[in-house]
């Protein structure tokens, strides 16, 4: 088996508000090949969002309580603030869901994509830009030698995270964490990107965290999916597996609201009854079990802890881990 | 595209100083009649000098022909003569001048080097004691009558310490009539009422920085900048700093125009012989030409600052354009 | 907070439920009302204003049974009376009662500064929505008068009227409020600009309204958040304009005292009569401190996007 390149281990981040404590991030634990795309799926609010900015330890103003961030033989989670910074932009890249408001709207967008090897590798503005120009060309921008002086709002949406992937892409991390990169997007433009990302894990071997609320996107991109609902794991596994045969009912209704077009009897969608739990005040034992239609009593007991369920999956989830198969209702 | 904005603002002002003029005009012939500045103190006037007096000074004139002419010589750079001394209105406002703008720009300069730093500082330690001061100090910096607060520093630095036999602080005029003029003496006459007008510049902008700072600090771009990696001080004084000033140009720009009269109480009150004061004697003494002149040219200074501050705005925002 | 972060909405239907909240509906003005009662410094502030407003109302009350002194009863026996009986506050070159002076003085400042927001606010939302609701050539002419009148220096244009008026109380706020319509025309012309286009506008023209109507009826209720924190943010710097001008001796004559002009001819008089500067500034700095405070508090209760 392959060694881990980042390993997260019962993550728990929480952010303290005037509601009361908020776990963002309850126990989260994964790991991340090198060179594979990993998606992690969940409605918006579930602590996808959170997971990734503690790996970058970003996570400002919550707070990491608990767990490890192993990368590279250290964890991450307690390097000092400048073995973050240098971790930071040269070995983990972030790019994030807002073209629109993610580039600093006073720099040029050259400058903006040279700034991580002048920090990191500590190069003149010349050598920089220079690298930033052909990176630029490499993630499909036009005439990238002059679009380099232009300010982000002269840029469209597209072209925005283009670059921004650019800018995460010049200093060759080995990790890329992509934050819903495409929600903002028309979908068209969704489409390129993701074959942008698509061919720069290919090309360049970066292993790649893609964060999404579309399971359409996860299909597509990902080897390996994880779903989270209100701040844990609650599925994990290969996705072709996961979406054939889902092992947590949150994920099986998942799958039953959103159309399928690979399916031949059009059964019809079926939204998922009730809202996501609020952070602050969580249902007892497993958080789904107010919208589930598989509980039994133990659900409002007892949480769940992620088991192994079927050959390749892991789920948490009192009703399956029994050996019962989710179907019809 | 540049020059055709500026074109277009530039008719856009020339109505309005044309209104701005005729407001003032308007008031002033409302106010003084046909009555010459002075003319019941000398009874040794025979009516016709008063006559040959008035049609000297064109009050026998109608006042829209009075303003006509007035506008002419505007154009020609002619203010034309003060009602009560006879010298040209900008022979007076160029004697002032300097004097003004040694005040409000001591006050606007300090102004702006210490509020960018306590803004910051207020905007990254925000809950801090020294943030709650502070705010404490500026929302008292608003609510301080600028005549008032002269008023005390007067009486603490110039009366009290004089009083009790201390070195003290001069707290009236420009520099010393006897022996005086050199610059320690500029400066210590200085001292009280820049740093009354200072004071409350100092309040606003700081308020004004911290709040920005805190705006641009939750923007995604600055989360950007984090992932990449740099120091907190690259993030803060690089990529937080540049978008935070942007506004600040706009609200030093509206300032310009306060060179000239935003200190006319702070004058007043320390007998600083400035435009303000120029212009409050005056228009006490109905000597409408002088005043008219300092309000025109003060009028010039509100408009130019406005578009001082929005070419500025252009200049360290590439968001903006000019169409 | 944070989870619930900007991610605009949830594709997947599962979450589009709509209508269902945890929270009980409430209308915008009682979250308002909420607001500022949460607010303990700036609902103290408003108390203070609302204080002080009754002591002025009640001023001859004070005299007749407090200080006994009626503000223009002059005693040249006791001129510069320190503080003490039977004078709390001292007395002034005339040994007027410098306390009862004070209490007839914010008589007179918070009615003008009262007066000057109201002409002010009348003023500037008619223009303003009249600027804004007909557009066109009535716009650009109200809104070129508006620039001309906010481009002059506002204290030359003070100066300039009280010579004209020799302002009585009402006057004063007539020339004060002369400047500050200008930019309450220009807020209400642009809320109405934003609140015309809507759907609920458009209807009440389709069934025929007169426009008149139209405006006081739909448009005043949807303009007046903006209007009231702009009047509450208004009367701090209001006093702040009276009292200067007043001291300049450009407001409120003497004998009739306010807080600006008993510090007129302070100046002579503080090397030994410190009290006769000290009483009215901060009678000014008090009120105006508590206004802007509880301006400040009705601005984040209405608007809290653009609390600080």
């Amino acid at each position: 088996m392959t060694q881990p390149l980042l390993e997260v281990q019962d993550l728990r981040t929480v952010f303290t508000t005037k509601d009361g404590i908020v776990k963002a991030v309850d126990g989260v634990s994964f790991e991340l090949l090198p060179g594979e795309t990993l998606g992690i799926v969940g409605e918006s609010g579930c602590g996808k969002s959170v997971t990734a900015l503690s790996i970058m330890r970003l996570q400002r103003p919550g707070k990491i309580l608990g767990g490890k961030v192993m990368f590279k033989g250290q964890d991450l989670t307690r390097v000092s603030e400048y073995e973050m910074r240098e971790v930071r932009g040269k070995e983990i890249a972030m790019i994030f869901q807002d073209p629109m408001t993610s580039l600093n709207p006073v720099f040029r967008v050259g400058w903006q994509v040279a700034e991580p090897n002048r920090i990191h590798q500590g190069w003149d503005a010349k050598k920089a830009m220079t690298s930033a120009v052909s990176m630029l060309q490499r993630v499909g921008i036009p005439s990238a030698a002059s679009r380099a002086r232009d300010y982000p709002h002269q840029f469209s949406g597209g072209m925005r995270q283009r670059a921004m992937i650019a800018m995460g892409l010049t200093t060759t991390p080995q990790v890329l964490i992509a934050d819903e990169p495409t929600t903002a997007l028309d979908v068209t433009i969704q489409a390129q990107i993701l074959d942008l990302l698509r061919t720069v894990n290919k090309d360049f071997g970066t292993a790649t965290i893609l964060i999404t609320h579309n399971l359409g996107v996860v299909a597509g991109m990902c080897e390996r999916v994880i779903v989270m609902y209100a701040g844990k794991i609650v599925e994990a596994g290969p996705t072709k597996d996961v979406f054939a045969n889902p092992k947590h009912p949150y994920t099986w209704s998942l799958l039953k609201s959103i159309p399928r077009l690979d399916e031949d009897r059009h059964e019809p969608l079926k939204p998922i009854e009730g809202l996501p739990p609020s952070l602050v005040d969580l249902p007892s034992g497993c958080a789904f079990h107010p919208r589930c239609s598989f509980k039994v009593e133990r659900c409002s007991r007892d949480v769940p802890a992620l088991l192994r369920v079927g050959e390749t999956q892991l789920a948490a989830c009192w009703v399956t881990q029994a050996g019962t198969e989710l179907k019809g209702a | 595209m540049l020059a055709k904005y500026v074109a277009r603002r530039f008719l856009a002002s020339l109505v309005v100083v044309l209104g701005v003029t005729l407001i003032t005009l308007v008031l002033m012939d409302r106010t003084r009649g046909t009555y010459v500045p002075g003319i019941d103190l000398n009874p040794a006037l025979r009516p016709e000098d008063i006559a040959r007096l008035r049609a000297d000074l064109g009050l026998d004139r109608p006042f829209y022909i009075w303003y006509i002419t007035w506008i002419w010589g505007v154009v020609h750079g002619d203010f034309g003569r003060s009602m009560i001394d006879g010298s040209t209105v900008m022979s007076h406002i160029l004697d002032r001048l300097p004097n003004t703008l040694e005040l409000t720009g001591t006050a606007i300069l300090i102004g702006v080097l210490l509020a960018i730093p306590l803004g910051i500082v207020g905007a990254l330690r925000r809950g801090s004691k020294a943030d709650h001061t502070m705010t404490v100090v500026s929302v008292a910096g608003f609510a301080v009558p600028q005549f008032w607060m002269g008023l005390i520093l007067i009486l603490i630095f110039s009366v009290t310490l004089e009083q009790h036999g201390l070195p003290w602080l001069p707290s009236s005029g420009a520099f010393s009539a006897v022996n005086g003029g050199d610059i320690i003496d500029r400066i210590e006459h200085l001292v009280l009422p820049a740093t009354v007008l200072s004071f409350f510049y100092i309040s606003t902008w700081s308020r004004f920085i911290r709040s920005s700072m805190l705006e641009v600090l939750s923007q995604d771009y600055i989360r950007t900048a984090r992932a990449k990696g740099m120091s907190d001080r690259r993030v803060v004084y690089l990529h937080g700093l540049r978008n935070a000033l942007i506004p600040l140009i706009t609200l030093v720009g509206l300032e310009l125009p306060g060179l000239v009269s935003g200190g006319l109480v702070v004058e007043v009150v320390f007998g600083w012989p400035g435009i303000g004061k120029l212009a409050f004697e005056r228009a006490l003494q109905y000597d409408y030409t002088t005043v008219m002149g300092v309000t025109f040219f003060a009028t010039l200074l509100v408009i130019a600052g406005n578009l001082i501050a929005d070419l500025l705005y252009g200049v360290f925002d590439p968001r903006i354009r000019y169409a | 907070m944070i989870g619930q972060s900007r991610v605009a909405e949830l594709e997947m239907p599962g979450a589009a439920v709509e209508g269902v909240s945890s929270r009980p509906a409430q209308s915008y003005w009682n979250e308002s009302w909420e607001r500022i009662r949460a607010n303990r410094v700036g609902l103290a502030a408003g108390i203070l204003i609302l204080v002080f407003a009754l002591i002025a109302i009640a001023a001859p009350l004070f005299s007749a049974l407090l200080t006994h002194f009626l503000p223009q009863t002059i005693d040249l026996d006791v001129t510069f009376h320190p503080p003490g009986k039977p004078n709390w506050l001292g007395t002034d070159e005339l040994g007027r009662d410098t306390l009862t002076r004070l209490i007839w003085g914010g008589r007179v400042t918070l009615g003008v500064a009262f007066l000057t927001v109201a002409i002010s606010l009348t003023v500037g939302s008619y223009v303003g929505m009249l600027a804004g609701y007909y557009g066109k050539w009535v716009d650009d002419i109200l809104m070129r008068l508006v620039d001309t009148v906010l481009a002059i220096p506002a204290i030359f244009l003070f100066i300039l009227m009280s010579i004209l008026f020799r302002p009585n109380p009402i006057t004063l706020a007539i020339i004060i409020a002369s400047v500050g319509w200008g930019g309450v025309a220009r807020l209400v012309r642009g809320e109405v600009l934003s609140v015309k286009e809507r759907d609920f506008i458009l209807a009440t023209r389709s069934i025929g309204a007169r426009d008149f109507r139209l405006m006081l009826r739909h448009l005043l209720p949807n303009v007046l958040p903006v209007l009231i924190v702009s009047a509450s943010l208004g009367v701090g710097q209001i006093i702040l304009i009276e009292a200067a001008l007043d001291f300049l001796g450009l407001g409120i004559q003497p004998p009739t005292p306010s807080w600006g002009n008993m510090l007129t001819n302070a100046e002579s008089y503080f090397f030994h009569s410190f009290w006769l500067v000290i009483w009215p500034g901060i009678a000014i700095f008090a009120t105006v401190l508590a206004s802007n405070i509880f301006g400040n508090a009705i601005r984040d209760a209405f608007d809290p996007r653009l609390k600080s």
